[in-house]
């Protein structure tokens, strides 16, 4: 599939519904048609209607909607990922809308969330060859295995002789060192989202093998940079980084041991106060209140109803792993179904649903599929409907 | 369901890394600062026309008036005065010297306040208050303050 800017028309149309905005498209009704013309191009049509989306794949040349626009597929995705200037590409001719244009200006912006290109472990793996850097590698003789677990993952091997690169799409048996992440930590790591150190640090990034020849990796390859992205040189302005790492243990007890246990069944246990009888989620082997021990666990939720939400926009490190959080990111407080109505549980709520989420809304837990029994089986919540 | 607390079976530990990354910035005024030390060998400081005075290290705004300082650089000498001095007599990690060591505040050549740093080539006993001293650069970068290693005496 053709790809410019590295994106192709199709995935703009694709992520246009999980993009879009209820909110923002209150109360507006069009259909904006897009003729797409060259490599990678075709015809859609897009219909908002109360606060609802269609988007469809059309055989032809699409009319008769309140917007039609025309472009090449280049100038479409440039546009859209604002690498080429919307007024030029208007004045030059390269778009041509048909109909009213104030649906396009007016409208789109709040109805949707940008779109942001999606960069793939294997764009970046295969880039390797070319920003290899034979000055550096004088004398050098490695072979570098990349096993990728995860969606978009797979398995590399770099062959490093002579002052030559070449890429192998398995991984050999005999490499001098293999690192092993899921491809998202992988792909995190060369855009500078995540620190090399912290991801090793925090055991999210696996080294076999010659954890020398791990380091000396970088100085070989010169940074991968997305497709289009331009490089600036200002300044240079000083920042030190440095990185504690802690060890962590926790013994759980027998409440918060069968809390984890819950969890792994898609269950939440809470303890229940034999005095007042009210729940605590997660459970706690005393009741604070009546300063007596529980000794006794009820089932509740799955489902809650949320009480407070929190959004949050300042870009802290996750302590649990040492990666940026992407903001804004939501905190939910909720009452578990069957919980007692003054004993909020607070979790994380699924990104897609920030629009949205307001108190009173009932959500529901999102679970991962390999459960192990601890704080990574429960993903976040999301909205119910 | 009922908790026994003499039963050890639902008991576990979890374990886990906790990472804490920390990033100082030094800022636009503080990084020129330190990269003149570290590619020049040169102290710079910055003036304040309005209270007439030198501040080094540099600061972006004076801290009496708020005039913005961050255009008027000024060039110091390397040597300069020991105006106050401590003996650091304990050891510690994040220490930058084995003790005993001098942290005296010096004051070059050119400016109107002095600023802490380690001073050596001379016993502990024997610094004095109105000593000469000048700077001695590191031979590897750090990107810090310590890019000037220390003072010693002229």
């Amino acid at each position: 599939m053709a790809q410019y800017f590295g994106t192709a028309v199709e995935d703009i149309f694709n992520t246009m519904g999980e993009r879009f905005l209820p909110e923002g498209a209150q109360d507006v009704n069009v259909t904006i048609g897009y003729n797409i013309s060259g490599d990678g191009g075709g015809h859609w049509k897009v219909t908002i209607q109360e606060g609802t989306l269609k988007v469809e794949t059309m055989d032809g040349e699409v009319a008769d909607c309140t917007a039609v626009l025309h472009a090449n597929a280049e100038t479409f995705v440039g546009v859209t990922l604002g690498r080429i200037d919307a007024g030029e590409a208007f004045s030059s001719g390269n778009i041509k809308v048909d109909g009213d244009l104030t649906v396009l200006i007016a409208i789109l912006p709040k109805a949707f969330r940008p779109f942001k290109p999606v960069v793939k472990a294997s764009t970046i793996v295969e880039s390797v060859e070319e920003r290899f850097r034979p000055e550096k590698a004088e004398g050098v003789d490695v072979k570098i295995g990349y096993d990728l677990s995860g969606e978009g993952g797979g398995q590399w091997t770099v062959v490093v002789k002579d002052q030559t690169c070449t890429l192998k799409d398995v991984l050999d048996d005999d490499c001098t060192v293999v690192m092993r992440m899921e491809a998202q930590v992988f792909v995190d790591l060369n855009q500078g989202k995540l620190d090399g150190a912290t991801a090793f640090t925090s055991g999210q990034v696996k080294v076999d093998g010659d954890i020398g020849a791990a380091g000396q990796t970088t100085s070989l390859f010169r940074k991968y940079v997305s497709e289009g992205a331009a490089e600036e040189k200002g300044e240079e302005l000083i920042s030190l980084k440095c990185l504690p790492s802690i060890n962590q243990r926790y013994a759980t007890g027998p409440m918060m041991g069968k809390w984890f246990d819950g969890l792994k069944e898609k269950k939440f246990y809470a303890a229940k106060c034999p005095e007042c009888g009210r729940t605590l989620v997660p459970p706690r082997e005393i009741c604070a209140q009546c300063r007596v021990r529980c000794n006794e666990l009820v089932e509740v939720g799955p489902e809650g109803t949320v009480t407070i939400v929190d959004v949050v926009y300042y870009a802290s490190p996750d302590p649990l792993t040492g990666k940026i959080r992407e903001t804004p990111y939501t905190a939910l407080f909720m009452i578990l179904d069957g919980a007692s109505n003054d004993e909020s549980f607070a979790h994380d709520l699924n990104p897609k649903d920030i629009d949205r989420i307001k108190s009173g809304m009932k959500v529901r837990p999102v679970w991962a599929d390999d459960r192990k029994g601890n704080y990574k089986d429960l993903l976040y919540f999301e909205i119910a409907d | 369901m009922k908790i026994s607390y003499e039963d050890t079976k639902d008991c576990k530990v979890i374990t886990g890394k906790m990472a804490l990354p920390n990033q100082y910035f030094a800022g636009r005024v503080g990084s020129k600062f330190i990269i003149a030390l570290r590619d020049e060998h040169k102290i710079l400081g910055v003036r304040c026309e309005n209270c007439d005075k030198v501040l080094v290290p540099p600061r972006e705004y004076c801290e009496k008036c708020l005039s913005k300082l961050d255009e008027s650089w000024i060039e110091l000498s390397n040597e300069g005065t020991i105006t106050n001095y401590t003996i650091v007599n304990y050891n510690d990690r994040h220490l930058p010297r084995r003790a005993p060591y001098i942290l005296a505040m010096i004051q070059v050549d050119g400016a109107d306040t002095p600023f802490p740093h380690i001073v050596e080539g001379i016993d502990v006993e024997d610094v004095k208050v109105g000593m000469r001293v000048k700077a001695v650069f590191a031979g590897e970068t750090t990107n810090t303050i310590r890019d000037l290693d220390h003072f010693e005496p002229v």
